[in-house]
């Protein structure tokens, strides 16, 4: 889709946005714990308890007009990366609505007086029912596939009143997506290079594994092999088992403070992997938000993934994607100073492969 | 208190049961260089025996050759440190549930009950939480635990002594204090960052341990041990009554907190360097009582070999059964509190038929 296109729709949304409420169209969906959400019109202050629901909000709204209130962790993670830098004023939005461990802390959420408050599903009623008790609309989303994804981030669009938006933004991640799989999908399981992501590698190591898991997701579409296959979710591995794989490619999380590829090469059994030999080590970009869960730049983590995995095959031209990417999602020129910080250049310019990233 | 009546008739008759501990303390060593060579020899990279011998002989040659070879990092690096700290580690908190039992007289605590535990538990979540790693870590974990200790010396001690009732209550409010502030920590921490470090942080496991790290554990751990050893015969009076205790000549106030603060040493070094173990220092001197009877000469060092055998022989099911590395912590209490119930059982009964 050309920017320009993009930018006509973003209007064009606008537009609608305006006229809809006159009519006070009441707006109804069903969110991801099967409940029925219902909202006057379209949603003018949301609260974004979910970590990644933040950054998901303004990228769909394209601004942080209608985010009231959010995650104290979903804010330190706006105001020090690349969205505070676009959206300085995301600084003075509420984060004591919600606790770290995603409690609402209800007579905050009352002050703020948020007509949508975006919650997680499936871990219990003391997440929600305060919430609902107060009299507060709540949507329950679902973590861990790309197809829940997809789904609530259509529900967020929906509760903006903006459903072109995500229609928009899904016919990338699908293009992106059939663009890679028309690629991979033939490949034998035995030129699958086997990829290992860590989740946690600092005093201590865990490895996602299959199941629900973003990671091996998207491992699996770019043309790569779980090493870890045989693990259910995120668990913690030894050294020995990861030499056991022996994977050709490992990455590392974006959650881990400080963490950089040296844990890897520094590591005695890890450093001898075929992955550290050949220099395929690699940490996951941190964007508008982090690369390693689902969220709105996803098709970049793909494409990024992409190149590293199957040089050969791909040949993204991922700088010139993400400036379109920013572009669309965030109204934001990405300058090159950017795109080398969000990549880590400074850290991996050197590893296998990441030539593909460099600036002309 | 039945546990010292027995104390006292196995001081009466420390002779007649030395060849059966003997017989005991031979299949104790057999037993546990056993499950060491076991150990050393199975994990989820698989390393030919005769290749492990090859590897393990070389390096005793020149101890600071090179290491070039995934397999031979294996066991030296991975293998062999943790078999060692997991040994001593065993050996230790078997030997500190031992003495506390013995000073508390009641076979029922354990170093849980001086919140000793739950204080170094809070130093390695607030490290964890703040980013902190490595050695720094461990610094604060071991302090905090014998912090925990102080705290108890301090409420515990009124009008110039310090009652074992009170103690044990003390130890109760700091072990409930910090759960709380480990709680604290949890409840700041980001659920995608450094909380699930915590956890299994809390849930105690060996998989990161290196030379490094045993070297740093190991003098507390020894020293703990050998210090405590050399308290067997104070250990033995200790567990009289108290008034029996002062005419023995001993001075039971100082001679506890002795006691106590070694534990934290030995306690404190093993939290930093892997997590919460539970259970050891409870079952393991049970088990070596049942066997050895309640002489802290024999007790000691049968809880020693107990405890180090335990623990290896655990912590190989930790890290052979499945892909993932199986919390120690949960394995230990899942088999600890059973086996425990058993010999509770066991040991009532034979008491009441006689």
């Amino acid at each position: 889709m050309t920017p320009t296109l993009a930018r006509g729709l973003g209007v064009a949304a606008l537009l609608l946005g305006t006229v809809v409420p006159a009519f006070s169209q009441d707006i109804t969906f069903t969110d991801q714990e099967g409940r029925e959400v219902s909202l006057a019109g379209p949603a003018e202050r949301i609260v974004t308890i979910p970590m990644p629901m933040a950054s998901s909000v303004i990228a769909i709204d394209g601004g942080t007009d209608h985010l009231a209130g959010m995650n104290p962790v979903s804010k330190a993670a706006i105001t020090e990366g690349i969205l505070g830098k676009i959206f300085p004023e995301s600084r003075d939005i509420n984060d004591s609505v919600t606790a770290a461990n995603f409690v609402p802390n209800v007579e905050e959420l009352a002050a703020v007086n948020p007509d949508l408050v975006i919650q997680w599903g499936g871990r219990g009623g003391d997440l929600v029912d305060p919430i609902t008790n107060a009299g507060m609309t709540a949507m329950l989303i679902l973590y861990g596939t790309e197809e829940r994804t997809r789904g609530y981030m259509g529900m967020t669009a929906e509760a903006l009143g903006k459903p072109e938006r995500f229609a928009e933004h899904e016919v990338w991640r699908d293009a992106v997506m059939s663009e890679i799989e028309a690629k991979t999908k033939d490949i034998p399981e035995g030129e699958r290079p086997k990829v290992l992501h860590f989740s946690r590698i600092l005093n201590g190591m865990s490895a996602a594994g299959s199941g629900n898991n973003y990671n091996d997701w998207y491992i699996n579409l770019v043309g790569g092999k779980n090493a870890a296959a045989d693990l259910e979710g995120s668990k913690p591995v030894n050294a020995e088992q990861v030499a056991a794989w022996d994977p050709d490619i490992i990455t590392l999380n974006n959650f881990e403070p400080g963490l950089t590829v040296q844990a890897v090469y520094d590591d005695p059994v890890l450093s001898l992997t075929s992955a550290a030999k050949n220099h395929r080590v690699y940490r996951l970009p941190l964007g508008g938000y982090r690369w390693d869960p689902p969220n709105q730049e996803s098709p970049l983590t793909w494409m990024w993934l992409a190149n590293i995995v199957h040089p050969e095959l791909f040949d993204f031209d991922l700088r010139a994607e993400m400036k379109s990417a920013y572009k669309t999602l965030y109204a934001y020129e990405l300058s090159e100073a950017d795109i080398d910080s969000i990549l880590w250049m400074d850290m991996q310019g050197d590893a296998a492969n990441y030539d593909a990233f460099q600036a002309d | 208190m039945s546990a010292s009546e027995e104390g006292l008739a196995s001081l009466a008759r420390p002779f007649v049961r030395m060849p059966r501990a003997v017989a005991i303390y031979v299949g104790a060593i057999v037993v546990l260089a056993l499950v060491l060579v076991t150990g050393v020899s199975v994990g989820r990279y698989a390393v030919d025996p005769v290749r492990i011998l090859d590897i393990v002989g070389q390096s005793l040659a020149d101890p600071f050759r090179d290491l070039a070879e995934v397999d031979e990092r294996i066991v030296m690096l991975v293998r062999l440190p943790r078999v060692l700290l997991v040994a001593l580690s065993g050996a230790a908190l078997a030997v500190s549930g031992a003495a506390l039992q013995g000073v508390f007289r009641n076979p029922l605590v354990s170093p849980q009950v001086l919140g000793i535990s739950q204080g170094a538990a809070f130093g390695g979540a607030m490290a964890i939480l703040f980013g902190i790693w490595g050695l720094p870590l461990l610094a604060i974990v071991f302090l905090s635990g014998l912090s925990a200790l102080a705290l108890v010396g301090f409420i515990a001690r009124i009008n110039g002594r310090s009652e074992i009732v009170t103690v044990i209550l003390s130890g109760m409010i700091v072990g409930a204090m910090f759960s709380a502030l480990v709680s604290l920590a949890q409840f700041l921490a980001d659920p995608n960052g450094p909380l699930p470090a915590i956890v299994y942080w809390l849930m105690g496991s060996f998989a990161s341990t290196t030379w490094e790290r045993l070297f740093v554990a190991a003098p507390g751990l020894a020293v703990g041990m050998i210090l405590l050893w050399a308290l067997r015969f104070r250990l033995n009076v200790l567990s009289l009554d108290e008034a029996e205790a002062r005419s023995l000549g001993a001075r039971p106030d100082v001679e506890r907190w002795l006691v106590f603060a070694l534990v934290a040493f030995i306690v404190g070094s093993q939290v930093a360097v892997s997590g919460i173990v539970g259970w050891i220092g409870l079952v393991i001197p049970h088990a070596a009582r049942l066997m050895v009877g309640h002489d802290h000469r024999t007790l000691l060092p049968a809880s020693m070999l107990l405890g180090a055998a335990y623990l290896v022989a655990v912590d190989t099911l930790a890290r052979t059964m499945t892909a993932a590395e199986i919390p120690l912590g949960i394995l230990t209490a899942l088999v600890g509190a059973p086996v425990f119930a058993v010999l509770l059982r066991n040991h009532y009964r034979d008491r009441t038929a006689k």
